[in-house]
């Protein structure tokens, strides 16, 4: 990988080649965006018409079908939507050794929280 | 409140600038000191001080302010009228590029109270008190006043900006009807002054591989005519996380063309053509 | 070129330490920062589903926490930033969608995401203390 200061200044912009590749992750930004445009709607409504609410109020709020459905779809949109705003910031800001670590740890945090809001989601609504 | 053309100078402040500290991130070799506040004209009655940013090559030290005094009877309305006012009458060693004077060969393209433009078509009466000019952000500067573009140039090398056909040559010219001819209108009149690219927060963050506004400006006035045989391959080579889709549409870019051009519509019509391909 | 002939690195001229905020810059920055803010709300959201799954005594420790000054104060950021980011990202959807790019339109709607941000935030609140009761 040759950046050295002999490299032309062609060379120089040249970097490594296009990666033909970036389409996906822009598109998948805009459509997790949209999707979570209802959805925090949705959600926003929820929570202050439940503000305030005791213990047994939330849980059966939390129960219905269509609140679980809804919470499930919301998380998952969420966190793909915040993986892929996370890791844009990521390459904009950090270029050290650091980047590819920071890239993987916000994108697997990222899988592990919505997994655990999702598996707390299903508890609530089938548990005891 | 609300911008209707770029020329438009801003009369209502806010921030002057972010609130970072003025030497913020900033290596120590370019790091601005105090300079000297040169002499006040004899006789002059209407005086507007000037900060210009100076830097000497060939000394050792590092970038400094220094303060003028312009005598506004003695010089024209414009920018550039006062720099070489004062290039002419107090400090022959102030080095600025100029050429046409009126605004279509970008030369003097500077940062003027905060924002680029150019200096020719910038008038002095919508400056601020002291007025401050420093040059375009975030470039190496060979001296003064005068960036070194080269980086930018090879940028606009790589995006080959010119015809590309594999029909071979007609007899006369390449055939566009004037509405294709049309779509070229707000693209191909850039000067290349390049004061969106150095404006634009993600070509200073990212630079060495983000083309920038200008560059994809030109992208854009080259996918977009019809004569030309190569949309894919040019496509294909501006598909790259950093190379096109550092923008984030700041918009600066926009906000600052001293031609009225605008680079974030251009560029998001290449983020569309690049969706359309793929549907 | 980056050198001069002796070696010497060419200074770099300022950008963010002297460049003008404007709007532009500054909603896109704004943007930025309530997105990356949420995301850490996201966390918290996580955080109180969990407590509610686990049963009435963590929710209990989490409702408490909520109501306290502190966790009012932050609910309050944290809607401000929804709010911000909301509006903030339907003006990006309309650009990419390739509307709304006159420097008029920019303007516009840029000012229009401050006030609507601003304007939802309080109207959620109002909302807030007359269906929850102020200091319950």
């Amino acid at each position: 990988m040759n950046r050295g200061a002999m490299r032309t200044p062609l060379g120089r912009a040249l970097g490594l080649g296009s990666a033909r590749d970036g389409v996906e992750d822009w598109w998948r930004e805009r459509v997790s965006a949209v999707a979570l445009v209802p959805l925090t709607g949705w959600f926003a409504v929820s929570i202050l018409a439940h503000a305030g609410d005791r213990y047994p109020a939330v849980i059966s709020w939390l129960r219905s079908p269509v609140t679980t459905t809804l919470l499930v779809l919301l998380l998952i949109a969420l966190f793909y939507h915040t993986a892929l705003g996370l890791q844009v910031v990521i390459e904009d800001y950090v270029h050290s050794r650091a980047k590819f670590p920071a890239l993987i740890g916000v994108r697997l945090g990222c899988i592990a929280l919505a997994v655990a809001g999702i598996v707390a989601t299903l508890v609530i609504a089938f548990g005891a | 409140m609300i911008i209707e053309s770029s020329d438009e100078v801003p009369r209502t402040t806010v921030l002057k600038r972010f609130p970072v500290p003025r030497n913020f991130g900033v290596p120590p070799a370019s790091r601005i000191e105090q300079g000297r506040t040169w002499p006040a004209p004899r006789g002059a009655t209407r005086i507007k001080r000037f900060d210009v940013y100076r830097y000497d090559p060939d000394s050792e030290q590092n970038p400094r302010i220094d303060t003028y005094q312009v005598d506004l009877d003695d010089c024209g309305p414009m920018v550039l009228d006062a720099l070489i006012w004062i290039k002419n009458r107090i400090d022959s060693g102030l080095a600025f590029r100029r050429s046409c004077r009126e605004g279509v060969c970008g030369s003097c393209a500077m940062n003027i109270d905060g924002t680029n433009w150019l200096a020719c078509t910038r008038f002095i009466s919508d400056l601020e008190t002291p007025a401050i000019i420093y040059p375009l952000a975030n470039m190496r500067i060979i001296k003064d006043l005068v960036p070194d573009q080269t980086h930018l140039f090879a940028q606009l090398r790589l995006v080959e900006p010119w015809l590309r056909s594999r029909t071979p040559d007609p007899a006369r010219e390449r055939l566009q009807s004037p509405e294709e001819r049309h779509r070229l209108d707000g693209l191909y009149e850039c000067i290349l002054c390049f004061c969106c690219t150095s404006g634009c927060p993600s070509h200073w963050w990212n630079g060495d591989r983000f083309l920038g506004p200008a560059v994809l400006l030109q992208a854009t006035r080259w996918l977009v005519d019809s004569r030309d045989e190569a949309v894919g391959e040019r496509l294909d080579e501006l598909e790259d996380p950093f190379r096109l889709y550092r923008c984030h549409t700041i918009l600066n870019c926009t906000r600052t063309c001293p031609k009225g051009l605008n680079p974030g519509k251009a560029i998001a019509d290449i983020k569309k053509m690049l969706i359309e391909r793929r549907s | 070129m980056v050198q001069t002939l002796s070696g010497r690195p060419r200074p770099l001229s300022p950008n963010i330490q002297i460049y003008r905020p404007q709007l532009t810059s500054v909603l896109s920055i704004a943007n930025r920062i309530t997105g990356v803010a949420l995301s850490v709300y996201a966390v918290a959201l996580v955080i109180w589903l969990l407590a509610v799954a686990a049963g009435p005594d963590s929710y209990a420790v989490a409702h408490t926490f909520i109501r306290s000054w502190l966790g009012q104060i932050l609910l309050f950021g944290g809607t401000f930033c929804f709010f911000m980011h909301f509006c903030g990202g339907i003006r990006h959807l309309a650009w990419d969608a390739g509307y709304g790019f006159s420097l008029r339109a920019i303007y516009a709607s840029g000012w229009a995401v401050v006030a609507v941000s601003i304007a939802l935030t309080l109207l959620t609140w109002a909302i807030e203390f007359a269906v929850a009761g102020y200091g319950r």
